[in-house]
């Protein structure tokens, strides 16, 4: 069974720059993903804005009844989020070391232009071994 | 599993993977070379070392915060302390102490104890003009620019023009406030 | 002197000691630079050979370098004359100066007598590099193989460099084969010498 759902990163202006669907089970379309990306963008916003703490940096982490979204902002801005099965342990240090595989599979590549579309080969291969790591170390428990 | 808290740059620059100095020092001066030649005037080098520079600042400024922790800094003095002592270690193993603050304490010194783009350098008579090491200024003013800070860098003393140290001045010249992406609907 | 910082002043860089070459910097300073090196030269080119070339030139000029430097600090200002010599200064001294570790080999081409290949897995400039589709077999490997060139041709073997993506069985990723064809002259030299 696989506990990661889905993967996004979004760019500082709210546009979906990359999307992984992992699921078996509840694919979504392109549309869907745009949809959800945007609207994740606007909450996050808007999380910071009704904050009683000031200098908050958004959510979190969003717990659902079918699912979590655990997400991570850089302080350039860039958003990455993780949907997964409830309860899913380990997502802060996944998302932490995403940043860090884009951080050398995408913004180390030439190829890129920045705040575009993610189609970045070593990028998808690396990112593939993490979330499979991840997948073993929860196995293994 | 993330550390907690900031990390020191001789621990970063410790264990991140490094190569030999010189092949960066040579590429970069071959990097230098291809600019004399297309764009001829030493002052249009400049330029595009600069651009250059803030190129890579507004990608490298993701790795530097990946890598060494740090969360928002409270003031530009913290700022440029961290540049000094954190990101030039762990990208180019140099130490720098920052000085010369003014009073408002938006304008300092960085002074570089080693700089490992000059290397094998001497300006010859035609390119006494050159400013050498730009793309530097540019990578401080880039990645700045992604953390809200808008600023100058310029370089006060450059030992490839006989001056006795590599000395940058950074000019925090706006603070841009993090911004409500939503305009009303008025 | 205010001395802040622990520089040594030189008032000539050819007073300077030479350095004995164990300096660093990170892999990360190098990929940046090389990733913007070879993104300015995507603005100056209007295809992809023009792009190799460009990238080769660059190289060439690292290559040119790095043989004078390491002739002298290495090799007490001796250098090979030999082509298997030069060939293996290449892919051993040269190599692990530059890239941190030999190249992984050194072969002669099977089916002609002029051509050598240097592999390597993974080559060091190409790390964090994807090419993207449209680029067809674009390597930027093109950079090293003009260190090669600029090596080889300063050391008196005019050669042609090129580098190409070839497929591994069982592997991801294709490694890098830096593709060596030495200039007719060269051959007949080294059959005159025996």
């Amino acid at each position: 069974m696989a506990a990661i759902y889905s993967l996004y990163i979004i760019n500082k202006s709210g546009g979906l720059i990359f999307y992984k669907d992992y699921g078996s089970a509840g694919r979504m379309d392109t549309n869907d993903s745009l949809r959800v990306a945007s609207l994740w963008h606007s909450m996050h916003a808007i999380s910071q804005q009704l904050s009683p703490i000031a200098g908050c940096s958004g959510v979190e982490l969003l717990e659902a009844d079918t699912f979590d979204l655990h997400c991570f902002q850089s302080l350039t801005g860039t958003k990455f989020f993780v949907v997964c099965e409830p309860g899913t342990q380990h997502m802060e240090s996944l998302l932490k070391y995403i940043y860090e595989l884009y951080t050398d599979f995408v913004l180390k590549n030439p190829f890129y232009e920045m705040e575009m579309p993610i189609r970045c080969e070593l990028f998808d291969i690396n990112l593939a071994q993490a979330v499979q790591k991840e997948r073993v170390a929860l196995l293994g428990r | 599993m993330p550390t907690a808290g900031p990390r020191s740059g001789d621990a970063i620059f410790a264990s991140v993977e490094r190569v030999n100095a010189e092949l960066f020092t040579l590429t970069y001066g071959a990097t230098v070379r291809q600019l004399l030649t297309d764009l001829e005037e030493v002052e249009e080098v400049n330029k595009q070392l600069d651009q250059m520079g803030y190129n890579i600042g507004i990608r490298l400024i993701d790795e530097f915060l990946a890598k060494s922790n740090i969360s928002r800094c409270v003031d530009f003095k913290e700022t440029a302390d961290v540049i000094a002592k954190v990101g030039l270690k762990m990208f180019l193993g140099v130490n720098a102490t920052v000085t010369n603050w003014d009073a408002e304490g938006t304008c300092c010194s960085i002074v570089l104890e080693d700089n490992p783009l000059v290397d094998f350098v001497e300006l010859p008579d035609t390119c006494q003009g050159l400013h050498y090491c730009n793309i530097l200024s540019g990578v401080i003013r880039g990645a700045l620019e992604m953390v809200s800070m808008k600023t100058e860098v310029t370089w006060l003393r450059d030992m490839l023009r006989g001056d006795d140290s590599f000395e940058l001045q950074v000019k925090l010249l706006k603070q841009v406030p993090e911004e409500y992406p939503y305009k009303d609907d008025e | 002197m205010i001395g802040v910082g622990k520089i040594k002043q030189y008032s000539n860089v050819l007073e300077r000691p030479l350095s004995k070459g164990k300096q660093e910097v990170s892999l990360s300073a190098f990929a940046f630079l090389f990733s913007e090196l070879v993104q300015y030269n995507q603005t100056q080119v209007d295809n992809i050979a023009e792009l190799e070339r460009r990238l080769e030139d660059a190289g060439y000029a690292v290559g040119a370098r790095v043989l004078e430097l390491f002739c002298h600090r290495e090799k007490g200002n001796r250098r090979e004359t030999r082509l298997l010599g030069i060939l293996s200064f290449v892919h051993s001294t040269i190599w692990k100066v530059l890239f941190g570790k030999v190249a992984d080999s050194l072969e002669k081409g099977t089916e002609h007598e002029d051509e050598y290949m240097i592999s390597e897995k993974e080559l060091l400039v190409n790390r964090f590099i994807s090419i993207p589709k449209d680029m067809g077999a674009f390597n930027c490997g093109a950079f090293v193989a003009g260190i090669v060139r600029g090596v080889l041709d300063n050391a008196g073997f005019p050669a042609v460099v090129t580098a190409h993506f070839v497929p591994v069985e069982g592997q991801q990723r294709p490694r890098t084969t830096i593709l060596i064809k030495f200039a007719e002259e060269v051959l007949a030299r080294e059959a005159r010498l025996g």
